[in-house]
């Protein structure tokens, strides 16, 4: 899967997730998610899951934080370092 | 441009990283100099704080203008030269030292285990100085400032060491930890170190002081509104009488929150002038809409460490067993880990363990409710948007009754929280049955209307965030915080708030200063009265005067002085005690009486008064001959007043934490000594003290000794077992009978004795609202028929600090006893016949 299709993935999970009814365009790559309100510990935990079952990956406690999911592109730069898309 | 490349400015020229246009250096530094002007305008804190204020203004000036690399080196070193500003050099030597024994731990060149068994060896050593059980040779005062700095930001470092490789400098650890104005302030925030470090210089430099400004002006709100809740509507839970008071006490109880609130924006808005752009602490948290979202806004910081530290770690460990149950243990750990770490927060400030049952029972009520209401979005979904969202009468209705409701159960929770007992909280709640006023809609309709107005749509969060990155100037915000600071400033001067009348005029001029509310005097003077120092929430401001009290410092109800007898007197004091207190040395004779020896029988020849009162007059806090009362006796002795006598004595039946009520007792065992006059010495609140001794005995079903007492005990329909707060509820339109019972009775027992009785009235060193009560409590003794002293003016012209024992303890110090002597003997020498019947000696 190429990271462009991982992107396309996580945003539909998003919308479809937090975000139902809202305008896809609205989310960019760059939309803060966790510093935007849009992502709270729930949702981000439920983030991290999808993921994990998705992408059969494992993240840290640790890496659960503003630095590495804050935006789709830290989302995807984060799963391209544990799954070398 | 700024840091993370956004246009700041007019939008055209780019800029580099931290910079600031000449212009924008003034507009901030003149408001900067509006903002000193508010905090001294309104005492805001203390002064070393106000100090700080002044220099850290300053220094930020000097800091803007240096080169980048060399800002975060000038903060970390203004912050450690911050410390001895406050603390003093010695203590402050020794906080750097220990600092820096624990951040040198954290670095050690040895694997992780070693280093966290080492921080944890360290921690319980440090604990173990803190409970006194090994001896410290530094002061006690830095004990609060070294568990605000260490006690939690140490576990986030350490944290942060181990899993985040950005190099970490001398200048971050320093900066991090002595973190300007943590000297001033033990409640400090728990600020991430990731955070913190990557915040610094994160956006542009003169939107992120123009924050810093911002936040500091609303700070200052915060404080001064919280001062209004708290010098003006806090009431006892004794004081609730009626359906209205009820709401009050709700409301203004869970309002002091706001000094934490105002603390906290102070603290981060000055952490702003230094380039530290970070999140907020607190978000507008009356409007929380649900207990999710309240657990969210309140205390920020706090909800972000336990997640960060406990909670997703607890998650992870726990996903195994599906996500939904992780998270519902991971919660209620949390939940319980908040209750618990509460408790090693106030340990490090106020070297006591804070483990009340109804604590736990606030943490897991709140843990519960915040779990339910997880699993309700985890299953429907919580709105989220993100842009605007068209504006719905409906969907604002909604919110606005949701968070009325949820305004109104934590205002309920809050009260259970920080009552003193459960019984205290649920009698309080018979105040639903007392007369019900129109004025029971006052607070509800203001909750309402803030309610309202707070939940009007106004920007998407995440929309507003883009939005405002493309904005040159927060011109709204700057312009908003300008006419709040030129608005509290401009209603604090004299002239001003003098022009809209006196009631208005009394409102601001209290506002003005910092001093303790009318309860928390109360309390302290309860302290003084009783011995008792039980400050046992952060509610009340009394605690931060009670965090400088040394742990080993002796108060009267821990001092082995006094031993349980039972009956309606409870205690007296042991006999043929001989004690060393760091006040001098406190002995008592055989009859349990804190004076040297005397014969039951009065010798030939000798006058003999007896003295009653309470811990002043037995003389807590100086040596046995330094007592007002010794002091009269020896220059009686040396010059005798009167003639006729071959000698005088003066018995001291004073016994710590006895009031009017158990005189009665202490007369009766005071007469046995055929004395020729009682002097009965009054302090404040006689009829308050009376009316609180007759809830105990009537809640410990204590045997009332006067017939007139157990009468009037009936009449009021209080019943023995009875809840001692409800009793007093009861008691207290009674409480000037109460006293003209006991006193009448004093009068007359010491009449057919034979003895004059005499009233003293002895001023606290603390001018209060104690002195309301002192007018009626001298004309009851008055029409008693007592001889009076009055010595209200004797402490006058004298400032209070040379007068007491310590802040925390308002019993005269030695220099206060010899006033109180020298003013009787002064009166005596006046009018001689006021103690003695014999004619005077010329």
């Amino acid at each position: 899967m190429s990271e462009q299709d991982a992107r396309h993935k996580i945003k539909d999970f998003i919308m479809a997730q937090f975000l139902p009814g809202e305008d896809p365009a609205e989310l960019t790559d760059q939309t803060p998610l966790i510093s935007g309100g849009i992502l709270d510990s729930i949702a981000t935990l439920q983030l991290v899951m999808f993921l994990e079952e998705n992408y059969k990956v494992s993240f840290e406690a640790y890496e659960v934080d503003k630095d590495n999911l804050d935006t789709l592109d830290l989302i995807v730069r984060l799963l391209a370092t544990k799954t070398r898309l | 441009m700024n840091g993370s490349g956004a246009v700041a400015g007019s939008g055209a020229t780019p800029i580099a990283p931290g910079s600031i246009s000449f212009k924008g250096l003034v507009v901030i530094g003149l408001q900067l100099v509006l903002v000193l002007l508010a905090l001294r305008q309104f005492q805001i804190e203390s002064g070393a704080f106000r100090t700080l204020a002044a220099i850290a203004f300053a220094g930020w000036l000097v800091h803007a203008l240096l080169p980048l690399d060399w800002r975060l080196p000038f903060f970390a070193v203004l912050s450690l030269a911050s410390i001895p500003l406050v603390l003093g050099t010695q203590n402050a030597l020794w906080l750097i030292g220990i600092g820096a024994v624990l951040i040198g731990a954290c670095h050690l060149p040895i694997a992780v285990r070693w280093r966290s068994i080492l921080l944890l060896a360290l921690g319980a050593l440090l604990i173990a100085q803190r409970s006194s059980w090994l001896p410290v040779p530094w002061s006690e005062a830095i004990w609060p400032i070294l568990g605000s700095m260490f006690m939690f930001r140490l576990i986030v470092y350490f944290y942060d060491l181990r899993h985040d490789r950005a190099p970490v400098t001398p200048a971050h650890a320093v900066g991090y930890f002595a973190m300007l104005p943590n000297a001033c302030f033990p409640l400090f925030p728990v600020v991430d170190f990731k955070t913190w470090r990557r915040s610094h210089y994160a956006q542009d430099a003169e939107a992120t002081y123009q924050r810093g400004v911002d936040w500091i002006a609303r700070g200052i709100l915060h404080l001064v509104l919280y001062r209004y809740f708290y010098y003006h509507l806090t009431l006892t839970p004794s004081e609730v009488d009626t359906p209205a008071d009820l709401l009050q006490y709700l409301v203004a109880n869970f309002m002091l929150y706001l000094r934490v609130s105002g603390l906290f924006h102070l603290v981060v808005g000055m952490l702003h002038l230094y380039g530290f752009h970070l999140p907020e602490t607190h978000n507008r948290y009356l409007l929380a809409s649900s207990f999710t979202d309240f657990w969210r806004r309140i205390n920020i910081y706090w909800k972000d460490f336990m997640q960060k530290i406990f909670y997703f770690p607890a998650v992870f460990k726990l996903k195994r067993f599906g996500t939904n149950t992780a998270i519902v243990l991971a919660t209620l750990w949390v939940f319980v880990l908040t209750w618990l770490l509460h408790s090693y927060q106030w340990f490090w400030l106020r070297g006591s363990w804070l483990l009340a049952w109804h604590d736990a029972l606030f943490w897991t009520i709140l843990g519960v409710l915040v779990v339910i209401n997880s699993l309700i979005e985890i299953k429907r979904g919580r709105s989220r948007s993100l842009g605007q969202q068209a504006v719905s009468w409906r969907r604002v209705a909604m919110t606005v009754a949701k968070t009325y409701g949820i305004f109104w159960f934590i205002c309920v929770l809050w009260s259970f929280w920080t009552a003193e007992s459960i019984g205290d909280w649920l009698g309080m709640w018979s105040a639903l049955g007392g007369a019900w006023s129109p004025q029971v809609l006052l607070f509800p309709a203001l909750a309402l209307l803030v309610i309202v107005l707070g939940s009007i749509p106004q920007s998407q969060p995440g929309k507003v965030q883009v939005a405002r990155r493309n904005q040159p100037w927060h011109w709204r915000e700057r312009l908003a915080t300008l006419a709040l600071l030129v608005a509290m400033i401009g209603i604090s001067f004299e002239p001003v708030h003098r022009h809209a009348g006196p009631e208005y005029a009394t409102v601001v001029h209290s506002l003005r200063s910092a001093h303790l509310s009318r309860l928390d005097n109360a309390k302290l003077e309860r302290g003084y009265y009783e011995g008792l120092m039980s400050v046992d929430r952060f509610n009340s401001q009394l605690w931060e005067v009670y965090s400088r009290k040394p742990t080993n410092w002796l108060d009267v109800e821990n001092a082995g002085l006094k031993r349980y007898v039972g009956g309606f007197a409870q205690t007296e004091l042991v006999p043929l005690l001989i004690s060393s207190t760091r006040h001098g040395q406190v002995s008592t004779n055989r009859w349990g009486l804190r004076d040297q020896h005397y014969e039951q029988s009065r010798p030939e020849g000798a006058f003999r008064a007896v003295m009653l009162g309470a811990s002043s007059v037995m003389g807590w806090g100086v040596g046995d001959d330094e007592t007002f009362e010794a002091l009269i006796e020896k220059r009686f002795n040396a010059q005798p007043p009167v003639q006729g006598f071959t000698r005088f004595e003066i018995l001291n039946f004073g016994i710590p934490g006895y009031q009017p009520p158990q005189q009665l007792l202490a007369l009766e065992r005071a007469l046995k000594f055929e004395p020729q006059a009682v002097l009965f010495v009054a302090t404040g609140r006689e009829q308050t003290r009376s009316v609180a001794y007759m809830a105990e005995a009537v809640a410990k079903d204590l045997p009332v000794p006067e017939p007139a007492l157990q009468s009037l005990l009936q009449r009021a329909r209080v019943s023995p077992g009875m809840d001692e707060t409800e009793a007093q509820r009861k008691l207290t339109p009674l409480g000037n009978e109460i006293l003209q019972i006991v006193y009448h009775r004093i009068v007359e027992r010491s009449r057919a004795a034979g003895a004059k009785p005499v009233w003293i009235f002895l001023p606290q060193v603390r001018e209060g609202s104690w002195q309301e009560e002192t007018p009626e409590t001298l004309r009851t003794a008055q029409a008693a028929g007592f001889e009076i002293i009055n010595l209200d003016s004797v402490y006058r012209g004298h400032d209070i600090a040379t007068l007491r024992l310590a802040e925390w303890d308002d019993h005269p110090n030695r220099f206060g006893h010899r006033l109180v002597a020298e003013m009787i003997l002064a009166k005596l020498d006046a009018a001689p016949q006021l103690l003695f019947d014999t004619p005077a000696r010329r």
